[in-house]
């Protein structure tokens, strides 16, 4: 069970990182959140979302799922979202386990872009 | 004051380079509860130097839908009048993080420069590098430099370089909000941009409860509102006249402003099949729309859809109010988009503007009742609520938001007090 990413869906909203922001801090911040949408191409409006996992890194991207498992070595020609460079050193997703509301980025989803897998 | 707060004000002098720094009184919050209500209080208290002042609302950049909003406070080259324009996309809340809830930029620099502000710090930087720069090269440069892409950037072009009286103040590469002239007094203060950059983190009184009705209040409006999704949709919402047909097909990806529940900002590709979903090789594929009017406006001026999205790409890119120059073309009958642009730098008298008293037209759309979209104004202004938003969601009702404001901050934030600041104002 994880979560569930169409990032064509993503609007870019944010609600999605400040929700994950308040599970790790107990306080509305940004830094903690394991969940982001990466929107450092803004020219080009090429927007989706990074989940940080135990092992993995997943990028759902407007074209579909990019999972990178970490420690190994990515492509050296691809690119990387300034968004994912702090991504590495944050918490790996729990799903909000201690929460009797459930993965809080789901619930403050407001295009359902996130869901249970 | 403790919660949902920095707790910092900045007082940045552009004349003799100080920088000081006050507490956000909580006395001042129970008074002029926040946003528009203490920019107001502070534009008074600094009145003989020309300030500009940034501001926070007790809610922006919390979990509440819609808290996009912070605000810039001015007198208005345009109208005279004490002013408010709204910061929105994702710079409302990279300010609220920054580290501060207000500041105060006073005096004028005697040579360009741009403030820096992050983790409760603000410098100011000599703008050589930037000055003479479009608003888009400009923003790249900051960036560049900063070695960070989600620097957002309050910025002029050449237009507020140039003092023009449509210079408008835009939010990294786009239009922002301002429709009042704020462009121009930072282009007389010689201020070429802000920066800002939001790290920090935002104590709530009563975490638990805030967090559960914010849930709850989303969950209402999602049932209610719909999915009105980007600016076509946004646009026939509040009564303006269809504009979906002719914009539609270039419409890329629909955007919101920072937990803003319905998009209200399109993405259109003009040089870029709208359809890609891979990232583009296109340095430039397209343009953000932000502001319905002069949409409206260009396409009655007879221009295609994509003559009129590159004509607004380049408005932002000069710094000139889209708005106006969309008014001034019709007025002066120049219908060409080679023209319009052109008659950029020649565009100097204010263009016929509705009266939405001390609030930007930006949110003035279709033809709303002007008491209760003053009133609807003035709430979202002072609370931090994105104010396109706030006018298609009834749900967001000011009992509801004070009381999220009092379970936030542990202040007791009446009624009454919202209707004295809101009096206050708007000076009714």
């Amino acid at each position: 069970m994880g979560i569930k990413i169409d990032g064509l869906l993503c609007t870019g909203c944010m609600a999605c990182e400040l929700a994950c922001g308040y599970h790790r801090d107990d306080a509305f911040a940004l830094l903690s959140s394991c969940i982001v949408p990466y929107r450092g191409r803004e020219k080009k409006n090429y927007l989706g979302v990074i989940l940080k996992e135990e092992d993995s890194l997943v990028a759902a991207r407007p074209e579909g799922l990019e999972v990178n498992k970490i420690g190994e070595e990515q492509d050296p020609d691809k690119e990387a979202d300034a968004s994912a460079k702090p991504m590495l050193l944050r918490e790996s997703c729990d799903l909000c386990e201690d929460m009797d509301e459930g993965p809080l980025c789901i619930k403050f989803c407001p295009v359902n872009a996130i869901s249970m897998a | 004051m403790e919660y949902l707060s920095s707790d910092k004000i900045a007082i940045v002098d552009l004349a003799t380079g100080d920088i000081t720094e006050e507490e956000l009184d909580e006395d001042l919050v129970l008074e002029k509860l926040g946003g528009a209500g203490i920019t107001t209080s502070l534009y008074h208290r600094f009145e003989g130097e020309d300030p500009i002042v940034l501001g926070t609302g007790v809610l922006t950049g919390s979990l509440i839908p819609g808290a996009a909003l912070s605000i810039m406070t001015a007198k208005s080259p345009l109208t005279g009048k004490l002013s408010h324009v709204p910061i929105v996309l994702a710079a409302g809340i990279e300010f609220k993080y920054s580290g501060f809830d207000y500041m105060v930029i006073k005096g004028a620099s005697d040579k360009p420069v741009y403030l820096w502000i992050h983790d409760g710090i603000v410098d100011i930087n000599d703008a050589a590098d930037v000055w003479g720069k479009d608003v888009w090269a400009a923003t790249d440069t900051i960036r560049e430099f900063m070695g960070d892409d989600l620097i957002q950037v309050l910025g002029i072009g050449k237009a507020g370089e140039d003092q023009s009286p449509l210079a408008t103040v835009c939010v990294n590469y786009w239009q922002g909000g301002d429709r009042l002239g704020f462009g121009t007094l930072f282009g007389k203060k010689n201020l070429k941009l802000i920066g800002i950059r939001g790290m920090g983190l935002l104590e709530i009184a009563e975490p638990e409860e805030f967090v559960e009705d914010c849930i709850e209040l989303l969950s209402t409006i999602k049932a209610s509102v719909g999915e009105k999704k980007g600016i076509t949709q946004m646009a026939a919402a509040l009564g303006a006249e269809d504009i979906g047909e002719w914009l539609d097909p270039l419409v890329h990806r629909h955007m919101a402003c920072f937990n803003t529940p319905n998009p209200t900002n399109s993405f259109v590709f003009t040089d870029e099949d709208p359809a890609r979903l891979e990232e583009s090789d296109v340095a430039e594929p397209g343009f953000l729309l932000t502001d319905i009017y002069p949409l409206i406006v260009l396409k009655r001026l007879g221009l295609s859809a994509k003559d009129a999205c590159t004509l607004l790409k380049d408005c932002a890119k000069y710094g000139i109010d889209a708005a106006a120059v969309a008014d001034l073309s019709e007025k002066n009958r120049t219908t060409t988009p080679d023209d319009i642009r052109k008659s950029f730098p020649e565009l100097k008298e204010p263009a016929q503007q509705p009266d939405t008293g001390v609030f930007s037209p930006w949110a003035w759309v279709g033809k709303p009742d002007a008491q209760s979209w003053q009133r609807r104004q003035a709430v979202s202004y002072i609370l931090g609520i994105h104010p396109l938003f706030a006018l298609t969601s009834s749900d967001l009702t000011e009992e509801k938001l004070l009381d999220m404001a009092s379970l936030g901050t542990e202040l007791e934030l009446t009624q009454e007090t919202l209707n004295e600041v809101i009096a206050d104002v708007t000076g009714k």
